[in-house]
């Protein structure tokens, strides 16, 4: 009965091929970056809601084909193969983690097809190739801004704490590559692995450099327990500062995280503010992860981009990509890509975790 | 639509090759080896190191070999004096144990960021040709592993390897040599593994501790028990079925108009329950081993 209603629903809710503009969105929405994954698609399903009430792409409506890479690559080329040579699309988004992104989009590259990376950090996206953009800043556009943060509050010497996977080995060089160019030092770095029951040890052996401050990111989940023990341990009274703030603390008892600082993604901007309401709006909660705005943002860019060129054709989205990339008004603040197709702008707040919530500093 | 048949024909061969490895270790030999994507891994990084170091992809076949046999023979080794449970939970360690140098000692592995740019093997004059002949030397392996682990069970080596499996001690009071039987067959078994891992890396161009997680062995195991623990015809269609599976679930997505989220709950599901399935209604698997079938 089920399945004849879903079978019925679907044959009335079915468009003509011909009738939309299709694109594709590989990204995890099982295994273990699911959370990333579920809220990248949420950003995209607001965005197409959004970019269709305002009349679609080329006159016609957007839809994004979302397909689940399950965190495996070989799912992922899967995804990537169907998407291009059955759905025939001429662009797609993803994925999270950069050991799928890399070899998904050096496919679509020799397709030439269009990437658009809504998620990945690595500096080794970069050398991806002509077709490949990011709307989310390298490593290194985050860890500058954040060793420069981190030094302006007067840290001199502080440990780092992350996750032991692509993300963390990202985050934690590339803050102590500049860190250390201007001036500070990084007395250890501890990358724990995901999904352990207790962090006593690592944050014990952590306390014993005697730090200015714990510079740390890490996930929902792993982040709440690990709030919870430098608090139980009394480890938090040494300062602690979160890449990606909203993130690390999502999970956690707010009594936990007062008085931690941060830097995370500005959703404040006109259009920010926007988004952050009509994520609230439909999921009834605050961002889960970082990576909805990206999800967003993505699919916005590609829709400009195709509607400044009068075609969906890759060549001439790539081209007016990068023309609308040389500033555009993103949930996640102005995008403004360089020669490498690469996000170099991205402004970020300045936070710290009061009583009340955020404040910016 | 051609190209993803090949692309999805490709994966399930380099797949094939893999359980017709794990199926003669656990099918034949008994050995339950829960850390079979370590071989596989021998593979992919001897593929990757090589490349790294400015070796061609002969160097690197050559290493993948070397490494594997080294995992294998360490393998054997601790099969002295583990009893089968507990040599399967072993083999799992050394998966992890793997898994944890190749993310961490980023001097030689690149860590967690992986090793990219591996080039394709084969370039034909376009690009599907270059594939089309991937998937047709991919598809001679498995032929020519499964050909020769017919004739290998069906020989006296094989009928030695079943009565290790289901009476060691016995088969140890008629004189058979019980380690070099183990070290044999781990050796012979994990060769197809390491191709298998060697043609999969410049096929992704890309090599990583992604995708060495142990999840990895269980979908090799799922495809084992749903074709047939002894059967290298079942193991094979168990292989393709899977693959199969994997690759239609997006289609049945699109068909039904399903939303992506279910869909990812639902690949899980049909996974596990399928497991489940078989080894509650058809434990023998699609196609059953027939005892009885060698006269040694």
């Amino acid at each position: 009965m089920r399945a004849a209603l879903l079978l019925a629903t679907s044959l009335l809710t079915a468009v003509p091929a011909a009738a939309q503009t299709t694109i594709g969105a590989i990204i995890p929405l099982s295994g273990a970056s699911a959370t990333q994954g579920e809220d990248q698609r949420r950003g995209i399903e607001i965005a197409v809601e959004e970019v269709n009430a305002a009349g679609g792409v080329l006159g016609k409506p957007l839809k994004v084909i979302v397909e689940d890479s399950g965190g495996r690559p070989p799912s992922a080329l899967d995804a990537a193969k169907k998407l291009v040579a059955v759905d025939k699309v001429p662009a797609v988004i993803g994925e999270y983690s950069s050991g799928i992104t890399l070899p998904m989009a050096q496919y679509l590259m020799q397709e030439g097809k269009i990437h658009i990376n809504a998620g990945s950090s690595s500096n080794k996206v970069r050398q991806i190739g002509p077709t490949s953009f990011s709307v989310i800043g390298l490593e290194a556009v985050s860890s500058r801004f954040s060793a420069v943060d981190a030094l302006a509050m007067g840290w001199k010497k502080v440990v780092v704490i992350g996750p032991n996977n692509a993300y963390g080995h990202g985050m934690s060089e590339g803050f102590k590559e500049e860190f250390e160019k201007i001036g500070g030092s990084v007395a250890s770095t501890l990358l724990y692995t995901e999904g352990q029951t207790s962090y006593r040890r690592e944050l014990q052996q952590a306390a014993q450099f005697k730090p200015d401050a714990f510079i740390y990111s890490a996930y929902g989940k792993d982040a709440a327990l690990i709030n919870r023990e430098s608090f139980e341990l009394s480890v938090n009274r040494t300062p602690w500062y979160a890449i990606y703030f909203t993130m690390c603390t999502a999970d956690s008892k707010p009594e936990f995280v007062t008085g931690q600082y941060g830097m995370d993604l500005n959703f404040i901007g006109a259009n920010g503010k926007g988004y952050e309401e009509a994520y609230r709006k439909k999921y009834g909660m605050g961002f889960k992860t970082s990576f909805s705005g990206y999800g967003y943002d993505a699919v916005k860019v590609f829709a400009a981009a195709a509607n400044k060129a009068g075609s969906a054709e890759p060549e001439a989205v790539k081209a007016a990509l990068m023309e609308v990339g040389k500033s555009y008004e993103g949930a996640t603040g102005t995008i403004a890509f360089d020669a490498d197709r690469q996000r170099m702008l991205q402004p970020y707040l300045k936070l710290r975790r009061g009583a009340e919530g955020m404040e910016q500093r | 639509m051609f190209e993803f048949s090949l692309h999805v024909a490709t994966i399930a061969a380099l797949y094939g090759l893999l359980a017709l490895s794990l199926n003669l270790q656990t099918g034949f030999a008994g050995l339950v080896n829960f850390g079979q994507i370590a071989l596989f891994g021998c593979g992919t990084y001897g593929a990757a190191l090589a490349f790294n170091n400015q070796f061609g992809p002969v160097v690197g076949l050559l290493l993948g070999l070397v490494l594997v046999s080294l995992v294998a023979l360490f393998f054997a080794r601790l099969g002295r004096s583990l009893g089968s449970d507990y040599w399967g939970i072993a083999t799992l360690a050394i998966g992890q144990i793997l898994l944890t140098i190749a993310t961490n000692e980023t001097w030689l592995t690149g860590g967690a960021q992986g090793i990219s740019g591996l080039p394709q093997l084969f370039t034909g004059s376009t690009r599907l040709q270059g594939h089309l002949i991937l998937f047709s030397v991919t598809l001679a392996l498995l032929a020519a592993t499964w050909w020769l682990f017919h004739r290998l069970t069906q020989s006296k080596f094989g009928l030695s390897l079943r009565l290790m499996r289901e009476e060691p001690q016995f088969a140890a009071s008629l004189g058979y040599d019980l380690d070099g039987l183990r070290r044999s067959a781990m050796l012979v078994a994990a060769v197809p593994a390491a191709l298998s891992g060697f043609l999969f890396a410049h096929y992704m161009t890309f090599v990583g501790p992604d995708q060495l997680f142990s999840t990895e062995t269980f979908v090799v195991w799922t495809m084992v028990v749903i074709g047939g623990l002894g059967s290298h015809a079942g193991v094979v269609v168990g292989a393709i079925l899977t693959q199969m599976l994997f690759a239609a679930v997006p289609f049945a997505k699109d068909f039904f108009a399903l939303p992506s989220e279910y869909v990812a709950a639902m690949r899980l599901t049909l996974i596990g329950g399928g497991l489940l399935g078989f080894l509650l209604l058809r434990p023998q698997g699609l196609i059953p081993e027939k005892v009885g079938s060698i006269r040694g």
